[in-house]
């Protein structure tokens, strides 16, 4: 079984729940796509290009000194498992994780900067931080970023700012992002609406891992559409207004079921669903999080869960399969897992 | 429930998506669902899913300007057409090569062609690998041998001077 997950801390940080509305965003999410002048971009460079830039930007990494207690990993020396360890803990993501050529990534010990190498960019550097926090994430992606630019150079023109593989990205190569929970609107079956009125305001919602990922118990992540012809700072200010609204609501939409015609039906739905994650013998991760996305939404609205949404948003993260693998210490087939995660979780809501 | 790929099977993986601010559903049968990769990511939702969807480079080849088919990146040699087919450019020159295009493209992508936000002061050249020095000064010693096979003098210039500083 994978070594790696053991140099990680049990602990996730930035998915403590701290920060504003910890029950409605569960993280906010800032990253930077950068290339290095030069070289051709990842899906043109050989293995040869590929092995270089990794090598420049892991020594301009430690450089950087913004990775204490850092891994430096190369991805060709992860086994499956580890690979996917890293994607469950969002410090990757899914493309990265399937490279068959140099690629990489530097992560700090807290978790919350990190770099990934050679993915679709040379380089995508990104900050996350617990809760509703985007000048926090922000300003912390910025120090990163500005820090790697003094090591590396990077391509870059006046007229379309930060070069990327994908003009989509070009610009500011920002993209600002809220994790968010919700339970209510999803169950009023308000949420066709509210992602068509956020499609007109420049912002998109994916799924809980990103792009082309699917929703998983009512988590959306909600992020900026464009990111060139604007400052950095207007981005944000356009996501942090939509993320407010958002709360707004789902703020309403929880008061509408906890009011009459709806109090007891909710009441009865989200009490099933912490009966159902307190007794299971087996469960999946999809059973899971639908089950906690209506337990979340319980403590939400005052009512006694057994534990505080601290947990609740670590065992989201450590409920994962590689997760549930990497605590027991050996690969588990499906049916293996289910039931190690319905004991684990036992053991966590009381 | 038949699998909408297969239109035989049962389908009994459901999956919901979030494509385009809109939540689409997608009923699978287990065979189809792993003929697309979502084995494992079945469980966690970390998968791919721009073959089932369509990848962005169908969202290009609707919104790119027609193009004469010789149009190609002078550093990296990235054809346009090829851009058009995958939505990806090859190397940061890319973005001069293809300038006229671009700026059109990005009106359409992001509703601005002109970059406004930080503006980078550029980083030191970095300490190059002997192999990706002596790389670099082959692929310059090719393009200056073309050039003079071309009697593009300015261009063969240009190319010595480089090959001068690279060398250093």
């Amino acid at each position: 079984m994978a070594d790696l997950s053991k140099s990680f801390r049990p602990f996730v940080t930035w998915a403590g729940a701290r920060g504003a509305w910890p029950d409605m965003i569960f993280s906010t999410r800032v990253r930077f796509a950068r290339n290095l002048r030069g070289f051709p971009f990842p899906n043109r460079a050989g293995p040869r290009q590929l092995a270089e830039i990794r090598r420049l930007a892991l020594a301009a990494a430690r450089e950087t000194g913004l990775f204490p207690g850092g891994h430096y990993v190369k991805m060709e020396t992860l086994g499956p498992l580890e690979r996917r360890f890293l994607v469950e803990r969002h410090l990757v993501s899914h493309a990265l994780a399937a490279a068959l050529l140099p690629a990489g990534a530097a992560i700090s010990g807290e978790e919350d900067l990190s770099a990934m190498i050679n993915e679709e960019d040379h380089l995508r550097l990104q900050c996350l931080s617990s809760g509703f926090a985007i000048e926090e994430a922000f300003k912390a992606a910025l120090k990163l970023d500005e820090a790697l630019g003094r090591e590396l150079p990077f391509a870059y023109g006046d007229k379309f700012g930060f070069l990327t593989a994908c003009p989509t990205n070009a610009g500011t190569g920002m993209r600002v992002s809220c994790l968010a929970h919700l339970p209510a609107l999803s169950r009023l079956g308000r949420m066709p609406q509210v992602l068509e009125s956020l499609s007109h305001l420049g912002v998109t919602a994916r799924g809980i891992y990103g792009e082309g990922t699917y929703v998983l118990g009512d988590f959306y992540q909600i992020s900026n559409a464009t990111c060139l012809g604007r400052g950095e700072e207007d981005f944000c200010g356009s996501i942090d207004r939509v993320i407010r609204n958002l709360i707004r609501q789902e703020i309403s939409a929880r008061e509408t079921l906890v009011g009459d015609p709806f109090r007891l039906k909710t009441e009865d739905a989200v009490f099933r669903a912490l009966g159902l994650l307190r007794h299971a013998r087996t469960l999946s991760y999809e059973e899971f999080m639908q089950n906690l996305s209506l337990v979340r939404m319980g403590a939400a609205l005052g009512w006694a869960m057994g534990a505080d949404f601290s947990t609740f948003n670590q065992v989201t993260l450590l409920l994962q399969p590689a997760h549930i693998q990497a605590a027991a210490g050996r690969e588990l087939d499906p049916a293996g897992r289910d039931a190690y995660r319905a004991d684990y979780l036992r053991g966590k809501l009381g | 429930m038949l699998c909408e790929e297969c239109r035989e099977k049962s389908a009994v993986v459901f999956l919901k998506l979030a494509v385009n601010n809109k939540v689409t559903e997608l009923h699978l049968c287990p065979a189809c669902a792993a003929k697309k990769g979502m084995g494992f990511g079945l469980e966690t939702g970390a998968f791919n899913i721009s073959d089932i969807v369509g990848n962005m480079s169908g969202y290009f080849k609707d919104f790119l300007p027609v193009e004469k088919k010789t149009l190609r990146c002078g550093a990296c040699g990235l054809k346009y057409s090829e851009f058009k087919e995958t939505g990806r450019l090859g190397c940061p020159d890319c973005y001069a090569g293809f300038e006229e295009q671009l700026t059109e493209l990005m009106t359409r992508i992001h509703g601005a062609s002109r970059h406004s936000g930080r503006v980078y002061r550029g980083g030191p050249a970095p300490k190059l690998s002997k192999a990706e020095t002596a790389r670099r000064l082959e692929e310059l010693r090719a393009a200056l041998k073309d050039a003079v096979a071309k009697e593009d003098f300015e261009a063969a210039a240009r190319l010595r001077d480089e090959m001068k500083r690279s060398d250093g």
